[in-house]
């Protein structure tokens, strides 16, 4: 079963009822694929629909709980990625996994064997090797150059070379053209149909419909790890794809429908943010009362945006006003004492000390509330513990004590502690990036409600999910971001799954 | 690579450890090992001291013998200490051995060479340990050097600056009286420099265990970039421990030179084993796993007590470099043996 198929062109590769379960999450249910040699598949599907994890069961990098990949009528198990490069598969997957202190030479024949010499390697037929697969690219790129000196689409560029130089079979590309200029995109296409004309197998997984009309032969779209659609390009609309990916079924549960007075207040007010190649002049304003919605494929640069508000990041241009009164916001203290804070996507490298007692996280950010007597910058343990005991009561975490150490609690709980501690910071805007992510029906209810609850008392909450259901039920208004750009907005009735979807997946 | 070091030893030191979890239901043999581990090197520590006493019950275990042993325990406790504050936020600095002997070798040269008056030279010894620590600091914190070798470099450039003061020459003459005064007096019956070492001790223990400076030093441990989203100045923060740690040096090399009315060069290097070892095996005790100030109290004279005791079993070199190395290595494995358990 090892890496020794013959390297001869495969005609079919084809998944059958894959179903992969995680804790708590079926992320495959039932999934079918099939990729042909000669012909490019486009991949779709929201996030979370379930295409990344079919990628690593095809790279091998998790093994299926049901189903089977079948390589030209037989059945063949992909143990390990090892196996996987042995098929003939080759992976380009969109965070690059090459090493950047390699030369380019070094990265196209990597893991396929150096030619040797006495047990040294023979640079120079090192470098002839990755010339002649380059050149098939048709792209400059000098061997010899160290890898990290390249642009990302040279870098894309250098792993379909190395999948080349390991005469793959089927090429599996995952958002390729992520951060990719008009030309390269382009210039990429051009090489893809090369391939496929070599009757090489390509599957492309990408958000952008364009690309998808422009590129693919066939597409296959995913939801909620099953395989809902399959059929030639040529054969489909937009309008009909983006039905498929966002189901006809809308669960349009609809929590809450505040209208905002007319006269609620400007809490904040967004102008110009860039940082470029990231963010591109993004403006918006947020209201007193008001729970704005940010919705964007990942990537789309909502994070990014957010934390440059927040002072996580320093923007390059722009101008943050709050409460009419313009704030140089250069540092995360700095946006705390302007009254913004951010509750970060990561948790566990971002949100909390896991080292730290609940109690101890909950007072971080505002240790001078609790000291033994106002001048003196010693925390009084008493006031913190009561304090913190009161938060953990209000938000139902589930600790025996304040004193238990942060990286005890589940992820839920983690989270609600990182909210904890911002709670009564006094801060007009809440920035919640993905507080949702990896938590049960249950904390999310809490969250919705807390959130809700901030907007209530006045607050401006900013709210990034990108499970865009979340979004419709929260929400009073909703931006979308694309390409590092606030592209629409949705008000009230007009925000829907579907009016998202489409917005993000346009181009 | 030049990370590794550092990084490998913070990965050591985040290992889940016993003494955060307090209610979970613990079968007996879990409350020992969890009593082993969080005591252990105590353990250790009063079980030597009562072997001592009991091999030496005439010369070990007498008010002298403590006074000694504290006194001489004295210069690696303020070093200690001092060097408790950078790990507890996961930084490291190397270069106080360097500083010791620069502060032991500038405050000697003005002294005598330059016939400054001895105040002044003690006060040019400290703000040498203050520049030291603010150079490092900020080439670590606001560079984003690794402290591991900016302060491996940085001790090497120190102990440059000291021989350019003194020429690598001995110095047994001239050192003013009063300077000898600082270490070698007394006050209330106990050497200066038990006073000296109890002073810095608890105001870094105030600093650490008892500030919200403290508190912050121990978030940017924890997780730096948490605590820079809470609103911690990290930066700054960690320039404070490497300056902390600079003083703490300049503080040792003056009391070096005031204790022997001598200056021999290079003076600092022997404390640069004691003092890790002192504040790694007092990570083993109190709070496992973090490095703490009491711990670091206990490490030091927990060394110092092995050091003496030895000497007057009046055993071979050998044999005392072997238990001295076992002890340390048994007590610090007792507590690790505990805290990997869960």
């Amino acid at each position: 079963m090892s890496g020794t198929v013959s390297a001869g062109r495969l005609e079919r590769v084809e998944v059958r009822g894959i179903v992969k379960r995680y804790p708590g999450v079926l992320a495959l249910d039932g999934t079918d694929v099939t990729a042909t040699g000669g012909s490019i598949l486009g991949l779709l599907g929201k996030n979370g629909a379930g295409k990344s994890t079919l990628i690593k069961v095809l790279a091998g990098v998790v093994q299926p709980d049901e189903g089977t990949i079948a390589i030209d009528g037989v059945e063949t198990v992909v143990g390990s990625p090892h196996e996987a490069t042995g098929l003939g598969f080759s992976f380009v997957h969109q965070e690059l996994a090459d090493v950047p202190n390699l030369s380019v030479a070094e990265n196209v024949s990597l893991g396929l064997g150096y030619p040797t010499t006495g047990g040294l390697v023979k640079t120079r037929e090192l470098r002839r090797r990755a010339r002649g697969v380059l050149e098939r690219l048709e792209v400059e790129i000098d061997p010899a150059a160290p890898l990290s000196g390249l642009s990302i689409a040279e870098r894309r560029m250098v792993m379909i070379a190395h999948g080349l130089a390991a005469n793959a079979s089927m090429f599996v590309l995952d958002e390729p053209t992520a951060s990719l200029t008009d030309g390269e995109i382009e210039h990429l296409h051009k090489v893809l149909r090369s391939l496929r004309d070599e009757g090489v197998a390509i599957v492309y997984v990408s958000h952008r419909l364009d690309e998808i009309f422009t590129v693919t032969d066939r597409v296959t779209v995913m939801r909620d790890g099953e395989t809902v659609f399959s059929g030639a390009t040529a054969e489909v609309t937009k309008p009909q794809l983006i039905e498929q990916i966002t189901g006809s079924h809308i669960p349009t549960e609809l929590r809450r429908r505040r209208v905002l007075p007319d006269g609620a207040e400007e809490l904040l007010r967004v102008e110009g943010m860039s940082l470029p190649g990231v963010i591109e002049d993004a403006g918006f304003t947020l209201r007193a009362g008001e729970l704005l919605g940010l919705a964007g494929l990942v990537g789309a640069g909502r994070t990014e945006l957010v934390r440059l508000i927040s002072g996580a990041d320093r923007a390059a241009a722009g101008r943050i006003v709050v409460r009419g009164e313009e704030r140089r916001i250069r540092s995360p203290r700095d946006a705390m004492a302007a009254g913004i804070v951010l509750l970060p996507e990561d948790r566990k490298t971002q949100g909390a000390v896991l080292s730290f007692s609940v109690r101890k996280n909950i007072t971080l950010p505002a240790m001078s509330r609790f000291r033994l007597a106002a001048p003196l910058p010693m925390p009084s343990r008493r006031q913190e513990r009561a304090a913190s005991q009161d938060l953990v009561e209000r938000l139902k975490i589930k600790v025996p004590h304040v004193e238990q150490p942060a990286r005890l609690l589940s992820g839920g709980n983690q989270q609600k502690v990182v909210l904890a501690k911002w709670l009564e910071s006094g801060a007009d805007v809440f920035i919640f990036d993905e507080p949702t992510h990896g938590i049960d029906v249950e904390g999310k209810e809490e969250v919705y409600d807390l959130m809700t609850e901030l907007a209530e008392q006045g607050r401006g909450v900013i709210f990034i999910s990108s499970e865009f259901t979340e979004l419709v039920g929260a929400c009073n208004r909703v931006l979308v971001m694309r390409d590092g750009r606030l592209v629409d907005e949705f008000e009230g009735d007009r925000i829907s799954d579907a009016a998202l979807v489409a917005s993000c997946y346009s181009d | 690579m030049s990370d590794n070091v550092p990084i490998s030893t913070a990965e050591l030191e985040r290992r889940p450890t016993v003494g955060g979890v307090v209610d979970e239901p613990a079968t007996s043999s879990e409350r020992w090992t969890g009593i082993a581990s969080k005591y252990g090197l105590l353990i250790a520590f009063l079980i030597t001291i009562v072997v001592f006493s009991l091999a030496r019950p005439s010369a070990f275990p007498t008010g002298r013998n403590v006074e000694s042993i504290l006194t001489n325990a004295a210069p690696a406790m303020i070093i200690a200490v001092g060097l408790t504050v950078v790990l507890v936020m996961q930084d490291f600095d190397l270069s106080f051995g360097g500083m010791i002997g620069l502060a032991s070798g500038a405050s000697t040269a003005f002294m005598v060479k330059y016939g400054w008056p001895w105040q002044l030279a003690l006060v040019a010894a400290l703000g040498f340990g203050l520049l030291a620590g603010v150079l490092n600091g900020y080439m670590i914190a606001y560079l984003g050097g690794s402290s591991f070798i900016i302060t491996l470099a940085m001790g090497t450039v120190l102990t440059g600056v000291e021989f350019a003061f003194t020429s690598q020459n001995t110095v047994y003459d001239g050192i003013a009286p009063g300077f000898a005064q600082i270490a070698s007096g007394q006050f209330l019956g106990l050497s200066n420099q038990i006073w000296i070492a109890a002073v810095i001790a608890l105001l870094i223990w105030v600093l650490l265990d008892r500030s919200e400076i403290g508190r912050y030093m121990y978030a940017i441990g924890g997780n730096s970039e948490a605590a820079r989203l809470s609103g911690v100045r990290v930066l700054p923060l960690r320039v404070l421990g490497f300056v902390i740690v600079g003083l703490a040096a300049a503080v040792v090399g003056i009391l070096i030179v005031s204790q022997s009315s001598s200056y021999a060069p290079n003076g600092g290097t022997p404390y640069l084993l004691p003092a890790f070892a002192a504040a790694f095996l007092g990570a083993a005790v109190f709070r496992p796993g973090e490095f703490n100030l009491l711990g670091t109290v206990v490490g030091v004279l927990f060394l110092g007590v092995i050091q003496t005791g030895l000497t007057m079993l009046n055993l071979q070199t050998f044999v005392i470099n072997l238990v001295q190395g076992g002890i340390l290595v048994v007590a610090v494995l007792v507590s690790r043996l505990g805290a990997r358990s869960r």
